[in-house]
């Protein structure tokens, strides 16, 4: 904290904890460490908690946080991928988000039961719990999620802060222009001296779940067969492009339509991470087919090389009208002409999408193309993917172990005698 | 075989017998070999120099560091001698805070409890408070509710004066949407007013030079018209920045041609003057002469009145800087003969002879020239011949001059009129016939008008 000639340096930790919720995951762990604890899908499988197949019987049964005693039809809540991507009849995959936000608090509050009680193991009296929102999330649930963190888990203190402004402070800037792609949607929010400018934010819905949508209609049109990794039981080795050879396992009857899309969909996702690039240009047929192929195993033991395909896949990222370019170029010009060079000089990429292969570079060059001649500009991007992808955790975990923002967080008395209302004056 | 290990200090293993003697004496007798063996230390050579060849028992010196007996026990880690310190999970409170909230903190159990030291940067812009009845009395504005006021003013807390940040959180719901520019003028206005009217100067508007207060004055109507301009810079397309850049490189390309042109008027501009004086000089002659008119002189003096004309035009319009032109002292024209000098006899044909400064191309001109007009080269040298010879080769190298200007000219005029047509497919440009000027045509011209090719800018825009 100071030094021994009376210096002042580093951070002060004061046991805080980082939570970022998002679309496709949740971010958890303690500030002042370089990667979350945690990274757990944002989606909760519900289930009956009578019928238990066998195969649980293996799973310690700690990851299993119950609404209530097992008797009757009390439903289960599955958290975290050991215990969602097992089959189990009649389990439900649900979500809490909703547009950027949390939607279903019922849902979102088991998420942070299991985050308390298996990720962290501490009390949640003891910690301050700093949270990242997106940049317009409505205040009904701004206030709902201090009151929750109040009044049910007893945190000594709280504090809101906008993912883009987080994003920027991980990448060292307090004046930025944050691209961040996410899972559901992909927006760009100017941030001035560390204050989102909510006005000039900017988004389409054009995210990684676009992508993985798009994986699955091209490989429809391909003809080829996503089976769900959890139903094979075993397969042969077979040639490229040979007609897979497979035996199905047996599974439980009654395995849920939303579970199987699911894990689909995870698989999809998977696809993209392993097969699809973005190319540097717009898309050209010559050039894409110079690039060296990728070969690819489906779950059925299918294979073949993937070439041109996997820069066409990408290309519905960047549409003129919805791409990150665009974005990015509305977003600036939507604010005060002062602040535009600083903008320009700092446009941050970030979120999960950007650690797809290639993007960043993509990014760059169409920003570059659009951008007014009068600007120089700079686009910053983390050399790591996991860095861009936990951009927002990161900055979280910085800002909650600075000493000077020690004065800043919504303590627990001060909740008392202000109430909720002071969430809006506070946490800007 | 025995000498070599008594040399090496090997003992032969079979003969070698243990003996109680050989025990006992075992010692005394190798010393006894060394010593033998000992050799003198030679005169001059140091003593330790001495000795590190030849020690008591011949022994090299060790050439690797040996332990000193000591070592092993010094090794054990002296790692300062104080006790390690203690850190402790301890409460602190932050006097930035105004809620005395206790937070946890690593700290060392010895640290005496001092302030929160990040506490110092808890720094705070000061913004002008006012009351109500101040508000009525001073700061009552057509445009500004005292609501809005205060909203302003609270933001301006908030933030910081980031008025960006301001101007995006402003509520729009309750107060109709301003523009930085008014938020700042409005802001500033208040401090300019309140500053003169309270005691209490407010740090960041206000400054103190010469124990006078000086208010920050916010210029709103200049900086909306810097914001425009901004805006409107930042606002162009692409296109129009491209469009911006080819004109300014065709303005450069201009400009340069006008110098060129310029300097070739100039060129011409003396050439003309040349002429004038050529027949200033012979209308004087011509009227002394009583009234020999000569074609020439003719033409020369049209060409000197439309000359004239044309210059009244240019001084009007004020377009190029004949002025400047019009003014330069000419120091040669055509030929000039020398007078003759020197005493005693000469020859009159010495008159004739042309100049040393005359070039041997255009003195074998002029005499094609001559031999056109089936005038003789060299002419019986009476006085008056001599004179009128000599004024007439010197009007054809003035007339050779304006023929070579002209036809470079003409070819200029051609070049152009090739380029406009290349660029212009399908166009073709019509020279008007004033400075269309066929070699024919050439002589019966005045010369006023054949300069006007470059002269005139009416005629140049025809060109480019």
């Amino acid at each position: 904290m100071s030094g021994p000639n009376g210096m002042l340096y580093g951070g002060d930790e004061i046991g805080a904890l980082v939570f970022d919720p998002g679309h496709h995951s949740l971010r958890v762990g303690y500030a002042q460490e370089d990667t979350p604890k945690a990274d757990i899908p944002a989606v909760i499988g519900v289930g009956p908690a009578t019928h238990i197949p066998d195969a649980e019987e293996k799973v310690p049964d700690g990851n299993i946080t119950q609404s209530a005693a097992k008797t009757g039809n009390e439903l289960r809540h599955y958290i975290d991928v050991t215990e969602i991507h097992v089959p189990r009849p009649g389990m439900e995959i649900q979500t809490y988000m909703k547009d950027g936000q949390v939607d279903n608090w019922d849902l979102f509050e088991k998420m942070l039961d299991y985050c308390y009680s298996k990720v962290i193991r501490s009390p949640s009296e003891h910690h301050p719990a700093l949270f990242t929102e997106a940049v317009w999330t409505t205040r009904p649930a701004r206030e709902k999620l201090a009151e929750l963190l109040f009044e049910k888990y007893q945190a000594p203190a709280f504090f809101l802060v906008k993912n883009a402004v987080l994003a920027a402070f991980a990448n060292g800037k307090s004046t930025a222009l944050v691209l961040d792609a996410g899972a559901s949607q992909t927006s760009a929010v100017p941030v001035i001296d560390g204050y989102a400018i909510v006005s000039a934010a900017v988004r389409s819905p054009l995210g990684g779940d676009h992508l993985a949508a798009q994986a699955k209609i091209m490989l429809n049109n391909m003809h080829i067969q996503m089976l769900p990794i959890y139903s094979i039981q075993s397969k042969e080795v077979i040639r490229e492009r040979e007609r897979a050879k497979y035996t199905l396992k047996n599974l439980p009857a009654g395995l849920t339509q939303s579970w199987q899309q699911y894990m689909l969909k995870r698989q999809y996702e998977d696809f993209c991470h392993c097969v699809a690039q973005v190319s540097e240009n717009p898309y050209e047929e010559r050039v894409a087919a110079a690039v060296p192929g990728v070969h690819h195993e489906f779950p059925g033991g299918y294979h073949q090389d993937f070439g041109p395909e996997r820069f066409k896949l990408t290309e519905c990222l960047f549409e003129q009208t919805m791409g990150a370019a665009q974005l990015v170029c509305s977003a600036a010009g939507a604010c005060d002409a002062d602040a535009r060079p600083a903008l320009w000089g700092g446009v941050v990429a970030c979120g999960g999408l950007s650690a797809l292969a290639g993007w960043p570079d993509r990014v760059a060059r169409e920003l570059a193309a659009r951008a007014p001649s009068s600007h120089r500009l700079k686009t910053h991007a983390a050399p790591s993917p996991q860095e861009r992808r936990f951009a927002a955790w990161l900055g979280g975990s910085i800002l909650a172990s600075i000493g000077s923002f020690q004065q800043m967080w919504i303590s627990s008395q001060e909740y008392d005698e202000g109430g909720k209302g002071q969430l809006e004056r506070k946490c800007p | 075989m025995a000498d070599i290990l008594d040399i090496l200090d090997i003992e032969q293993p079979g003969t070698a017998e243990i003996t109680r003697d050989s025990i006992l004496h075992g010692d005394k007798m190798k010393k006894k070999y060394v010593t033998a063996k000992a050799a003198r230390r030679p005169e001059g050579m140091h003593r330790e120099v001495f000795a590190l060849l030849y020690n008591d028992n011949k022994d090299l010196p060790p050439l690797l560091p040996t332990d000193t007996g000591k070592a092993y026990k010094q090794t054990k880690a002296k790692l300062g001698m104080r006790k390690v310190r203690k850190w402790v999970w301890a409460p602190f409170t932050n006097p930035a805070r105004k809620d005395n909230a206790v937070f946890y903190h690593w700290k060392r159990k010895t640290d005496e409890s001092k302030e929160y030291p990040f506490a110092q940067f808890n720094k705070q812009v000061s913004i002008p408070s006012y009351s109500e009845s101040e508000y009525n009395q001073y700061l009552k504005s057509e445009d500004w509710s005292q609501a809005e006021t205060d909203h302003l003013m609270d933001l301006c807390q908030r933030f910081d004066l980031r008025f960006i940040v301001i101007h995006d959180r402003w509520d729009r719901a309750a107060f109709r949407d301003r523009s930085v520019e008014d938020l700042k003028e409005r802001y500033y206005n208040i401090c300019g007013i309140l500053s003169k009217v309270k005691t209490n100067p407010w740090s960041n508007t206000v400054t103190m030079v010469n124990g006078e207060k000086r208010v920050y004055h916010y210029d709103a109507e200049h900086e909306r018209k810097r914001k425009e301009q901004l805006r409107r810079l930042f606002d162009r397309t692409k296109e129009q920045i491209e469009e911006e850049q080819t004109l300014l490189a065709e303005l450069k390309k201009i400009e340069a041609r006008k110098r060129e042109r310029e300097r070739k008027t100039q060129d011409l501009q003396k050439l003309i003057s040349r002429a004038d004086g050529n027949s200033a000089a012979a209308n004087q002659t011509a009227i002394a002469n009583d009234g020999m008119n000569t074609p020439s002189t003719v033409s020369s003096s049209i060409a000197r009145r439309h000359d004239r004309k044309l210059h009244k035009k240019k001084l009007a319009s004020q377009q190029r800087p004949m002025r400047a032109i019009e003014t330069v002292t000419v120091e040669w024209s055509g030929i000039k003969f020398p007078e003759a000098r020197g005493t005693g006899v000469w020859l009159r044909s010495q008159r004739m002879k042309l100049p040393p400064g005359v070039g041997q191309r255009k003195t074998k001109a002029i005499e094609q020239e001559l031999r056109l007009m089936n005038i003789d080269v060299a002419p019986t040298p009476t006085e008056s011949i001599c004179k009128h010879f000599n004024e007439l080769r010197s009007d054809l190298a003035l007339a050779l001059d304006l023929k070579n200007a002209l036809t470079s000219y003409e070819f200029e005029l051609q070049a152009l009129r090739h380029q406009y047509e290349a660029l212009n497919p399908g166009k073709t440009l019509t020279i008007p016939p004033s400075i269309c000027n066929t070699s024919a045509e050439a002589d019966t011209k005045p010369l006023g008008e054949i300069i006007d090719v470059v002269g005139s800018p009416g005629s140049h825009n025809n060109t480019i």
